[in-house]
């Protein structure tokens, strides 16, 4: 990489405008920064220049370099003149586009991409409407490449960003480039599976329909879909995601660009992993000991039976359970049902190590010493322990591989390196006993990396020397990896509300039943416990045993907020409506021929929302303060769009 | 199976490149010369040589075309259709060995002798037509010195 000198900042005028940047940027990033667009297929922002495209032509009309040239190529230079409307250049776009389409099938109409193609983008912007080449196309045979994505290499204009996200940016090795005479092939060896877990990125990365979600093959187009900027639920990194939704139904799982978080691309597992929402078994049936009620019945039921517990067994005998599935609204409105009740216990993790490890954790983690994935990425050294990164937080393995990509070292401290799955695929990493073996004073950005997880060995005990540690030329910057997208808020909310892990709770043996929300929780915990009611949308075991079971929205049908590993606060927005999906239903049922305002299965309400309903059903008519007050306050402004709001730093 | 001996000049070969990768070349002409073409079984032992998947090794041998990935004659012959050779009558050159052979280009001929391979530049674009046989480079070549070459290399395949 070359050294820039960051002081120095390049002035050059674009199509009249003056356009100042860092030095290094290209010409088509500094047209981009003062929203000229200049049509691209082979740059990427995460992968960097190819030249393969050609299409980025424009021309230097004054200053170092003259004539047509390639935007992505170049970098900004003091004094240059670029056009991007000259007709010489626009010829030339129009030209690359036409060459690009003689080989392109025309089969926009049964093409998944059409709609959602940079292709057909900017073939139209580029002029090209009339196809003058009749001869043969170029044919390829396709690959079965597994279950989630389809090949169709016939619609490839080989601008390589595939490939260059597949081995170069993500570390895979079963898929690349194949040449044969004037043909190059984007595929396997052989057909199979795709093994990188990051492999689902193909689909967003290709500018084409060469890779598709199969998932949502053939459902939908993109002006169709209900779509909203979302988070991914499914570890504690909080990757920014945009699901597609039709009719009720989740189609898939698109990666949203967030450049301090997940960068633009997320993990198979956030992609791939979601058709609990669509499950025919979800729950979205409010039931009193088995049998169908409405919402409201089975409300006013639970107020009964919960005044009768507590009178029977006095309120030290009931537990109210969070989650750190749940969002924090979810969570907030938990700890205000656990007051009211004056219950026993609030709890919002089963285990009391993995609780006392998290604590440990977020309190930690003070102004500055966070590491966001940006942080990890930008690392020159890297600790690793005690954790085991594709499994628990697979993109945070792909972030300490950019960094190892652009030199860091990696390091992985005692002997549970065989835990770290990832070394072997994305970095090299050194084992080392003890920290001392690490040269942490030569790094200017070092990163340490924990896991939590109760199994593994603890990793506090190690690291502790290392907050506030003197003579680095850097403080160590943390991230540690939790269990679940809200365990952050929730140790945020155990800490303000004296919450206790449930196994504690139980120990004493004053704690005789409970009322959960989302949570996750082993069946032994809480076997001889009564389940007053249980609140979800998935078929957890407390679901089957609860007494009153209040179905909830899943994430992706209701607004929240996640508070990530890092103490990162990011919005989530509703994508769809709740409700049974249309596919799936009788057709003979469909449309309804009975008026009603919600949809066949869709009488369920965000967590939030039903323990609002319960707590004003207790406390009388008086309306309840929305979550998000008070203490919370200032996290109701979040925008969905934005890069989050770090708690640890505000603190 | 390469022979014991071919498998540790090979891995020493690796063991003294700077990269695994940058053997890569080396070790697959040196499986292509025992086994005439780099068979799958020879890019799945030069993957194992090299560290690297069998895909690596496949990207590797369909980019050098001088790697054959199907089996080919005893003399390889690739013609230069190039801009420069063309120009010089590349074309011209090339129907004439096909005709001299009896095969289309792409093809090899029936006793296995020759495989007549046309390919995008030999680097000679100087003294074009160009024609490589074996790793011997020729040019400029008439068709009727062409024809004297491989009427040589016949009159030795018979011997
Ligand atoms: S398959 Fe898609 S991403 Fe890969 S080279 Fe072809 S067009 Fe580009
Ligand atoms: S790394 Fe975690 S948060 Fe990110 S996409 Fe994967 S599962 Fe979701």
């Amino acid at each position: 990489m070359p050294i820039y000198n960051p002081k120095f900042m390049p002035k050059l005028i674009i199509d009249d405008i003056t356009v100042e940047v860092p030095e290094g940027t290209t010409v088509l990033e500094a047209a981009q920064s003062v929203d000229i667009p200049i049509p691209h297929f082979c740059w990427h922002p995460a992968l960097g220049k190819a030249g393969a495209c050609r299409v980025c032509a424009v021309k230097m009309l004054d200053g170092p370099v003259r004539g047509i040239q390639m935007s992505c190529m170049l970098p900004a230079q003091d004094g240059m003149v670029v056009s991007t409307t000259d007709p010489e250049a626009m010829a030339m776009r129009k030209g690359v586009i036409e060459w690009l389409m003689i080989n392109h099938p025309h089969d926009c109409p049964v093409c998944d991409e059409g709609g959602e193609c940079q292709l057909q983008d900017f073939t139209i912007a580029g002029g090209h409407g009339i196809r003058r080449y009749d001869g043969k196309k170029r044919t390829h045979t396709n690959q079965y490449l597994g279950e989630f994505i389809a090949h169709e290499m016939n619609r490839c204009i080989q601008c390589y960003r595939c490939v260059r996200f597949y081995q170069g940016y993500a570390g895979g090795t079963d898929f690349g480039v194949m040449g044969r005479a004037s043909m190059v092939y984007f595929g396997r060896q052989q057909e199979g599976p795709l093994d990188s877990p990051f492999s689902g990125n193909l689909v967003d990365i290709c500018p084409t329909g060469v890779f598709t979600d199969k998932t949502a093959r053939f459902r939908a187009r993109y002006w169709d879909y209900d779509l909203a900027a979302s988070v991914c639920p499914h570890c504690s990194l909080g990757c920014n995601i945009t699901p597609a939704a039709r009719y009720r139904e989740l189609l898939k799982v698109i990666a949203r660009r967030n450049d301090a978080v997940n960068g633009w691309f997320i993990c198979d597992r956030g992609r791939f992993a979601n058709a609990a929402v669509n499950a025919p078994e979800r729950p979205r049936q409010a039931l009193v000991d088995g049998k169908p009620v409405t919402v409201n019945e089975a409300l006013d039921v639970l107020v009964l039976r919960v005044g009768e517990f507590l009178e029977l067994h006095g309120p030290a005998s009931l537990a109210i359970v969070g989650s750190p599935r749940m969002s924090l609204e979810g969570n907030i409105m938990a700890a205000r049902l656990c007051k009211l009740l004056d219950a026993g216990a609030l709890s919002y993790v089963g285990d009391a190590v993995q609780a006392e490890r998290t604590m440990g954790a977020v309190s930690l983690l003070a102004s500055g010493n966070a590491a966001s994935l940006a942080d990890v990425r930008q690392a020159d050294l890297i600790v690793v322990a005690g954790c085991d990164l594709l499994e628990e937080a697979p993109m945070m393995a792909l972030a300490a591989r950019q960094a190892h990509r652009n030199g860091a070292r990696v390091f992985v401290v005692g002997d549970e390196c065989a835990l770290d799955g990832a070394r072997q695929e994305l970095y090299e990493s050194q084992a080392v006993t003890s920290l001392s073996d690490i040269p942490l004073t030569e790094a200017k950005r070092p990163v340490v990396i924990c896991g939590t997880h109760p199994k593994r060995p603890d990793t506090a005990p190690l690291m502790a020397p290392l907050f506030g540690k003197k003579g680095l030329q850097t403080p160590v910057k943390f991230a540690f990896i939790l269990d679940g997208p809200n365990a952050f808020g929730c140790a945020l909310l155990g800490r303000e509300h004296d919450a206790v892990p449930l196994s504690q709770a139980f120990a004493g043996g004053a704690i005789k039943g409970l009322i959960s929300f989302e949570a996750d929780l082993p069946a032994e915990l809480t076997a001889g416990i009564t389940v007053l009611a249980a609140t979800d949308w998935q078929p957890t075991g407390l679901m089957q045993r609860a007494e009153v079971v209040l179905p909830c929205t899943a994430w992706v049908e209701q607004d929240g907020t996640f508070i990530n590993n890092e103490g990162r606060a990011q919005r989530f927005k509703q994508v769809m409506r709740p409700g049974l999906p249309i596919k799936g239903l009788d057709p003979a049922g469909h449309p309804p021929r009975i008026h009603r305002n919600d949809a066949p299965g869709g009488d369920v309400a965000p967590s939030d929302r039903v323990i609002a309903m319960l707590i004003q059903r207790i406390t009388g008519d008086t309306p309840v303060d929305g979550p998000l007050s008070g203490r919370w306050e200032g996290l109701r402004s979040l925008d969905a769009d934005g890069e989050g709001k770090r708690l640890t730093d505000a603190a | 199976m390469i022979p014991e001996s071919l498998r540790q000049e090979l891995q020493r070969r690796v063991a003294g490149a700077v990269t695994p990768r940058e053997a890569a070349v080396d070790v697959m002409k040196e499986l292509q010369r025992h086994y005439g073409w780099l068979s799958d079984e020879a890019a799945e032992e030069a993957a194992g040589l090299l560290g690297l998947s069998p895909l690596q090794v496949e990207e590797l041998a369909t980019f050098y075309e001088m790697i054959y990935r199907r089996p080919v004659g005893r003399n390889v012959i690739h013609a230069c259709d190039s801009i420069s050779c063309w120009a010089m009558g590349g074309e011209t050159l090339l129907r004439h060995l096909e005709q001299q052979l009896g095969i289309e280009a792409g093809g090899t001929t029936r006793d296995g002798a020759f495989t007549l391979l046309p390919c995008p530049c030999l680097g000679n674009c100087g003294n074009g037509p160009t024609i490589m046989i074996g790793d011997r480079l020729f040019g400029p070549v008439s068709p009727e010195q062409a024809g004297i070459l491989i009427h040589e290399l016949q009159r030795h395949g018979a011997d």
